[in-house]
């Protein structure tokens, strides 16, 4: 049964993007929106959107354009109720080796990011996050002392505290074993419904997790010609709403045969590109 | 890697290439180095002096020839020396962020192909007295090291880094603090270390070249030109002992200042 809901305003939206990199086209004419999911029957439901695409397809590039690292060699992307034009710091990324300040304990690295909130209330702030993600005993290590999974959860909540409703996330199941990825994707859900406008966008290349874990996912890929020659210029390809599909918010729909049906369409289409 | 159970397996490892030994067989090779050494050393004769002749040496300077007066001041030249460099190199090379000051700080860089003694009778003009001229070739030597050292530290710093500082809002002279300084002070500390060190190498020559004050280069060379290899030898043992004690007191101050490097997985 599809669950009831409504996708109400925009929150992220590509207009006619391009970016090159050098004289190298790397994405073309990439139009998206992201809107908020709204669901009757649940408090807080974000939203989640798998980027799905070959190594070497512009997802980082994408990355970066959402993130307003980088500016679009054309067109424009908007964030925000506002629908402002990206900039660095309107959204958090989680990069792929989650950095963190290496110099300061997990509590400050928090407590730097908690205090563009209130420095006054930065600490208590900080302090009640890693109780909630379990990393409550880990206030005073460093973050060169954590495990891969811990310094992704540290890495997410200094995004958080810095009061950011957006987030890109960077590969994050790489290199983490099956009950980590887990772990990963328990996490990016309960992230994404703190709050009724968190808007998470994972660019990753492992499709069985961005399946579990997005309510939407757009496929980046280049063309290819009739010479079977890769068209310049990645774009979205495809874009799937799982929650139309049945697929999205469900705990446990790895195990069922849809699940596995959907993957391996999304497999095949992914080796056409 | 699984350490070896015996104890021979140990010793024996220790002779080969990428093993891991345990403290004291660590230990145990150390002393026997050392032994090795005393032994050739108490055996030469002739080119080296002998342990009890440097001992003895070392006994005369102190008592007529006023080592510690001279130590004292080459102690303090040198850690003048070392302090306006590190201001001076660890300021150009964190301003290499700004993309003006990099060719003022390549420059810098270049210099330490130019050597010091040419650079003596330039340093004479401008100098106030004796002091402020060693002072000045001491820094000029060792500044454009350090600032090699850092540029590139500074310049190898990953682009992620500065992205994941930004993410967080912080402004770019707070991403500077943070990325670039905070983020590579135990870095900054190494290279202390290693320029404090050649400091000391430094120093006696500049001290055999300006001998005002006095200092241990002075007494070295006066030891040269009676040739007493006695007391020049006693003089390298002086220089050998302060500067260990120097490296340790360093190596301490950047364990004690960046705790994260010590307590970080390998």
């Amino acid at each position: 049964m599809t669950h009831l809901h409504e996708r109400r305003d925009t929150l992220i939206k590509l207009e006619g993007v391009h970016a090159e990199r050098g004289d190298q086209l790397v994405l073309r004419d990439i139009d998206a929106e992201i809107k908020d999911v709204v669901r009757p029957d649940v408090a807080d439901q974000g939203q989640v959107v798998g980027v799905l695409g070959p190594s070497g397809a512009g997802k980082t590039t994408l990355l970066r354009l959402l993130a307003g690292l980088d500016a679009p060699s054309r067109g424009r992307v908007l964030i925000g109720d506002a629908l402002q034009p990206a900039r660095a710091g309107m959204v958090g990324v989680v990069f792929q080796h989650y950095p963190l300040f290496e110099h300061r304990s997990v509590l400050g690295n928090l407590v730097v990011a908690a205090r563009r909130g209130g420095a006054a209330t930065a600490d208590a702030r900080a302090r009640a996050l890693l109780e909630r993600f379990g990393l409550g005993d880990r206030a005073g290590a460093w973050p060169g002392e954590l495990s891969g999974g811990q310094r992704q959860r540290v890495a997410i909540l200094q995004q958080l505290l810095c009061g950011h409703t957006y987030l890109v996330m960077d590969e994050p199941f790489s290199g983490l074993d099956p009950l980590n990825k887990q772990h990963a994707c328990e996490l990016i859900a309960e992230v994404s419904m703190m709050h009724e406008r968190n808007t998470i966008v994972i660019v990753t290349h492992d499709i069985r997790e961005a399946v579990k874990v997005s309510d939407t996912l757009w496929l980046i890929g280049r063309d290819r010609a009739a010479s079977g020659e890769p068209v310049p210029g990645s774009h979205i390809v495809e874009t799937y709403n799982l929650i139309e599909r049945d697929l999205a918010w469900q705990p446990g729909i790895e195990r069922t045969p849809a699940f596995e049906t959907f993957v391996r369409e999304v497999e095949d289409r992914f080796r056409s590109l | 890697m699984v350490m070896p159970n015996t104890i021979f397996q140990q010793v024996t490892d220790a002779l080969r290439p990428n093993r891991r030994i345990a403290r004291p067989i660590h230990v145990g090779y150390a002393v026997a180095s050392a032994a090795v050494f005393g032994a050739a050393w108490s055996l030469s004769s002739g080119a080296v002096p002998s342990p009890a002749g440097v001992a003895a040496a070392l006994a005369r300077l102190w008592t007529e020839h006023g080592l510690f007066d001279a130590l004292a001041a080459s102690f303090v030249l040198n850690a003048q020396a070392i302090a306006w460099t590190t201001a001076i190199a660890l300021g150009l090379a964190y301003l290499t962020v700004v993309p003006a000051v990099r060719p003022l700080a390549a420059a810098i860089s270049k210099l330490r192909f130019t050597g010091l003694v040419g650079w003596a009778f330039v340093f004479t003009l401008w100098a106030r007295d004796g002091h402020q001229l060693k002072l000045w070739m001491l820094v000029f030597g060792m500044a454009p090291f350090f600032v090699t050292a850092m540029t590139a530290v500074v310049a190898e710093l990953p682009r992620e880094r500065f992205d994941h500082a930004r993410t967080l809002g912080l402004t770019e002279w707070r991403v500077v603090w943070e990325v670039v300084i905070r983020g590579t002070a135990d870095q900054a500390l190494e290279a202390l270390r290693q320029n404090a060190a050649m400091g000391w190498m430094a120093l006696t020559m500049v001290e055999g070249l300006v001998r005002s004050e006095g200092g241990i280069g002075a007494l070295m060379l006066n030891e040269n030109k009676h040739l007493d290899l006695d007391g020049v030898f006693a003089l390298i043992a002086v220089v050998l002992a302060v500067g260990i004690a120097q490296d340790a007191a360093l190596g301490w101050l950047r364990r004690a200042a960046c705790p994260h490097v010590q307590r970080s997985k390998p």
